[in-house]
């Protein structure tokens, strides 16, 4: 990156291809055994289906990326050529020299790199650990989890693979290959035709952003003859391209981003994706393959800070960060009417990806403008910094729901099994209560803070990451975001849009996070099977303890400078100016900005995000426990705050609540009506058009051809009077003929 | 010696015979007989060229042509009475099956 792409010799990163390559053969082993033993109670329940062969894989796969991260930290840049998979050439014009093209296979690591490869390696070890709890005790995945299981390693070895790829071809690959085993997962109940239905509707939503990801890249190639990162990094091959060239072909590859890390106006697909089971929703939909699209971008920094693309591509870094600022604020309102838990956190993390776009388009903007590029590399850190925030909390946040939503389920079973059938017990009736109980609406939780303890700390600690209370996880990050885009706003007017929009962002997400978390947790239970629930599935709890004290830990990366990885290392944990130099100047950075400008601005933040937005909150949804109902001693005071505010300040909402606004959120502002029309409008008027031209130029071509030979073969016909006489002459008369015609010719 | 001519107007008189009779006979073993006047006119004209060049060629082919007109009778023949277990009669104005 930048300026200082030092390059580190290594010796894991030879290794490095296994971090891909491992996974990627697990998963047809997985696969194939899976349908070898299905059913077999040994494979059932020792190897839970497959899922006790896909997590060492991704232990291993871990602790591979670490040792190759260790010594890349903080440091440069690193490449390992693997070898060549296609070369062709041609003769050039003269024919003297021979035109080589070569598409070859390696790694290629740097900051960004670094960062993508641990969230991604750790976030799919520990949704492992998840899936080994949540999908092998639902009797509703039987003999089919070895299917889960092998789809989720061939995803990790997709996104890991991208992460690494040394090219935007392989990257394209993988890319391509994630979009695949998210379509395969969102689908893993296909029987189910809401979930067919969001299987397909992700895939060709997506495709519509592939598309034009494809378009970019080949103006790409067309610009530089080739895909490398070696390559195209280039500052000397840069400088002599056309910016506004590159510009449209940097477009056209946001374009695939925007479809990928669903942002206004691809975004439709990310909801209706929950449709898949809990974990993919936790490491697919929220904490990896949604990233991908802010890594594409992230790979486009050099591009922008390359010296001769000065100031020539500031209204693409422009669209990038309205882009992410305008679908911040929308995701944000429609999560604060929907009632399905994993809903809520789909736009939340819509509208935490479209913040890490704000941020990068910033960053982008500061790396292109003269004379402003070390705050670029600050920007850019932020930005960097909130994916990892994001992915950590947001991975945790899906975990707890997935726990919330199970727990929900068995506690159902269990209420409805006491209520009707008494003495009846056994698994096989799990299916056949699937009535209109809801196990994902908030409308059917209520006080689970006291009987699920580590899943409502999870989500507490999550849901404050999110919103950016200040010391926790993404409060670091958010802040570096706003004020970075603030800093752009300054100085580019057009950027007081998305500026603003981030601004209002974090009190929306403080109301819809906080939201979330006192309707689930907090007041009294307001169904029969609410209050019936225990948390007591094995494995569950292990990924949700880790990220907690990740999430919360976040400072002291900040203090290593994460901010600051993208280029300036001196702060780095491993430099000689220590952890509490770095902590003690983030602080002061954040806290006692010497601009007022930032100074007011901080505090503003913190204000409207962390009191504002779930002061509302408290006043619409808090209430305490149950009486004789204690939860943990550090979620006990918010409740009991909650509750004060609620009695004290709590309003009637039924009139916002009827509102045609809120309709119009509640039915996510129309957005998939009118894509669907315009889908309908365009698909109907090309299928009326195809018709058409079937019928008359196809059909009537072979129509016409047909009538034309049945004619004439009723009149040959005539010929064949079935007398061997009439044989005998026409075949007389055709050597007559012959011979008239030898006599002619020659 | 007989002048050569002579025998090519006897093999295009046999010809003529034969083809007349391939046209306008019913009778398919008459039809069959008239064949193998065409053919033995061929031979004749193969023959009389044959003596004429004192070249062997000729009659080499005659030979040839003897040999393979004895196999067609044979298979006509049996032809022919196949057609007549079938039809009970070798009129070939009857046979017209192939017609359709």
């Amino acid at each position: 990156m930048g300026g200082t792409s030092e390059t580190i010799s290594s010796t894991f990163i030879e290794y490095a291809i296994f971090i891909v390559l491992l996974p990627m053969l697990a998963f047809p082993i997985i696969l194939f055994l899976g349908h070898i033993f299905n059913g077999n109670q040994t494979w059932v329940k020792s190897a839970k289906e497959g899922g006790l062969i896909a997590l060492p894989i991704m232990v291993a796969t871990f602790v591979l990326s670490m040792l190759l991260i260790s010594e890349f930290i903080g440091k440069g840049t690193g490449a390992h050529h693997i070898g060549d998979w296609l070369s062709f050439g041609w003769m050039s014009a003269d024919g003297m020299t021979i035109n080589e093209k070569v598409f070859g296979v390696g790694i290629y690591i740097d900051h960004v790199t670094v960062m993508l490869l641990f969230i991604a390696s750790f976030l799919c070890m520990l949704i492992n650990i998840f899936s080994i709890g949540y999908m092998n005790t639902d009797p509703v995945n039987d003999n089919r989890n070895h299917r889960f299981y092998a789809e989720f390693v061939l995803f990790c070895s997709g996104m890991l693979g991208m992460v690494l790829a040394d090219s935007f071809l392989w990257l394209f690959i993988f890319w391509e290959l994630m979009g695949l085993c998210s379509y395969l997962l969102i689908g893993f109940y296909y029987e189910k035709p809401s979930a067919a239905y969001a299987a397909k509707k992700a895939f060709l939503t997506t495709r519509v952003g592939d598309v034009f990801l494809v378009i970019g890249l080949v103006m790409l190639w067309n610009l530089f003859d080739s895909l490398d990162y070696a390559v195209v990094f280039n500052e000397d091959l840069i400088a002599q391209v056309d910016p506004e060239q590159l510009q449209l072909a940097l477009g056209m590859m946001f374009i695939g981003a925007v479809g990928k890390s669903a942002q206004f106006p691809l975004h439709v697909w990310l909801p209706d994706a929950m449709e898949g089971p809990t974990p993919v929703s936790a490491l697919i939909h929220a904490a990896t393959m949604v990233n991908a699209g802010l890594y594409l971008v992230a790979r486009m920094f050099p591009f922008f800070g390359a010296p001769s693309m000065q100031g020539d591509l500031v209204d693409l870094a422009f669209i990038i960060a309205a882009i992410g600022g305008i679908t911040a604020v929308m995701a944000a309102a429609i999560a604060f009417v929907q009632d399905d838990l994993k809903k809520v956190l789909a736009y939340s993390t819509m509208s935490q990806l479209a913040y890490i776009f704000t941020g990068l388009g910033a960053a982008l903007w500061l790396a292109n403008t003269p004379g402003m590029e070390k705050y670029a590399i600050v920007a850019f850190g932020a930005a960097l910094f909130h994916l990892f925030n994001h992915a950590m909390a947001k991975g945790m946040l899906f975990m707890a729901s997935g726990s919330v939503i199970h727990e929900m389920h068995h506690a159902h079973h269990d209420v409805h099994h006491h209520d009707d059938h008494g003495d009846d017990h056994g698994d096989e009736h799990h299916d056949n209560h699937h009535d209109d109980f809801d196990a994902q609406s908030m409308e059917n939780m209520g006080g689970l803070a006291s009987k699920m303890p580590i899943t409502a700390t999870a989500m507490l600690v999550g849901s404050a990451s999110i919103m950016g209370l200040p010391l926790i996880g993404g409060f670091w990050s958010k802040e570096g975001i706003i004020a970075n885009a603030w800093r752009v706003a300054l100085e580019d007017p057009r950027f007081f849009l998305p500026a603003s929009c981030v601004l209002i962002g974090a009190a929306m997400t403080g109301f819809y996070m906080s939201r979330m978390w006192f309707k689930t947790f907090a007041g009294e239970p307001k169904t029969e099977v609410a209050a019936n629930v225990h948390e007591h599935t094995p494995w569950i709890p292990i990924p949700l303890v880790t990220l907690t004290f990740v999430s919360l830990s976040s400072v002291i990366l900040a203090g290593m400078m994460f901010t600051h990885w993208s280029s300036d290392s001196s702060y780095a944990f491993f430099s000689e100016k220590g952890l509490i130099d770095g902590l003690i100047y983030e602080f002061e950075h954040i806290f006692l900005n010497s601009d007022a400008f930032f100074f007011v601005l901080t505090y503003f933040v913190i204000f409207i995000g962390a009191i504002v937005g779930p002061g509302l909150a408290m006043a619409l949804y808090g209430g305490s426990l149950k009486d004789g109902e204690k939860s943990k001693p550090w979620m006990q005071p918010i409740i009991n705050l909650s509750s004060r505010v609620n009695a004290k300040r709590g309003f009637d909402n039924s009139a916002w609540a009827n509102s045609g606004l809120s309709n119009a959120l509640k039915e996510r502002l129309y957005f998939d009506k009118w894509y669907d029309a315009a889908m309908l409008k365009l698909v109907a008027g090309f299928a009326n058009i195809s018709a058409a031209f079937d019928k008359n130029v196809v059909d009537g071509t072979i129509k016409t051809i047909e009538s034309t030979s049945q004619k004439l073969s009723t009149q040959v016909r005539r010929l064949t009077t079935g007398s061997a006489r009439d044989y005998i002459m026409m075949a007389a008369l055709g050597v007559l003929v012959i011979y008239l015609m030898l006599e002619v010719m020659i | 010696m007989i002048d050569p001519a002579w025998v090519s107007v006897l093999s295009a008189i046999l010809f003529i015979i034969g083809v007349w009779g391939a046209f306008t006979r019913k009778n398919a073993i008459i039809v069959l007989m008239c064949l193998e006047l065409i053919l033995n006119a061929a031979n004749l004209q193969f023959v009389a060229a044959a003596i004429q060049h004192g070249d062997a060629t000729g009659w080499v082919y005659a030979i040839f042509a003897i040999a393979i007109a004895a196999s067609e009778v044979a298979i006509g023949l049996a032809i022919f009475l196949a057609m007549y277990g079938q039809h009970e009669t070798i009129s070939l104005d009857d046979v017209n099956l192939l017609k359709h």
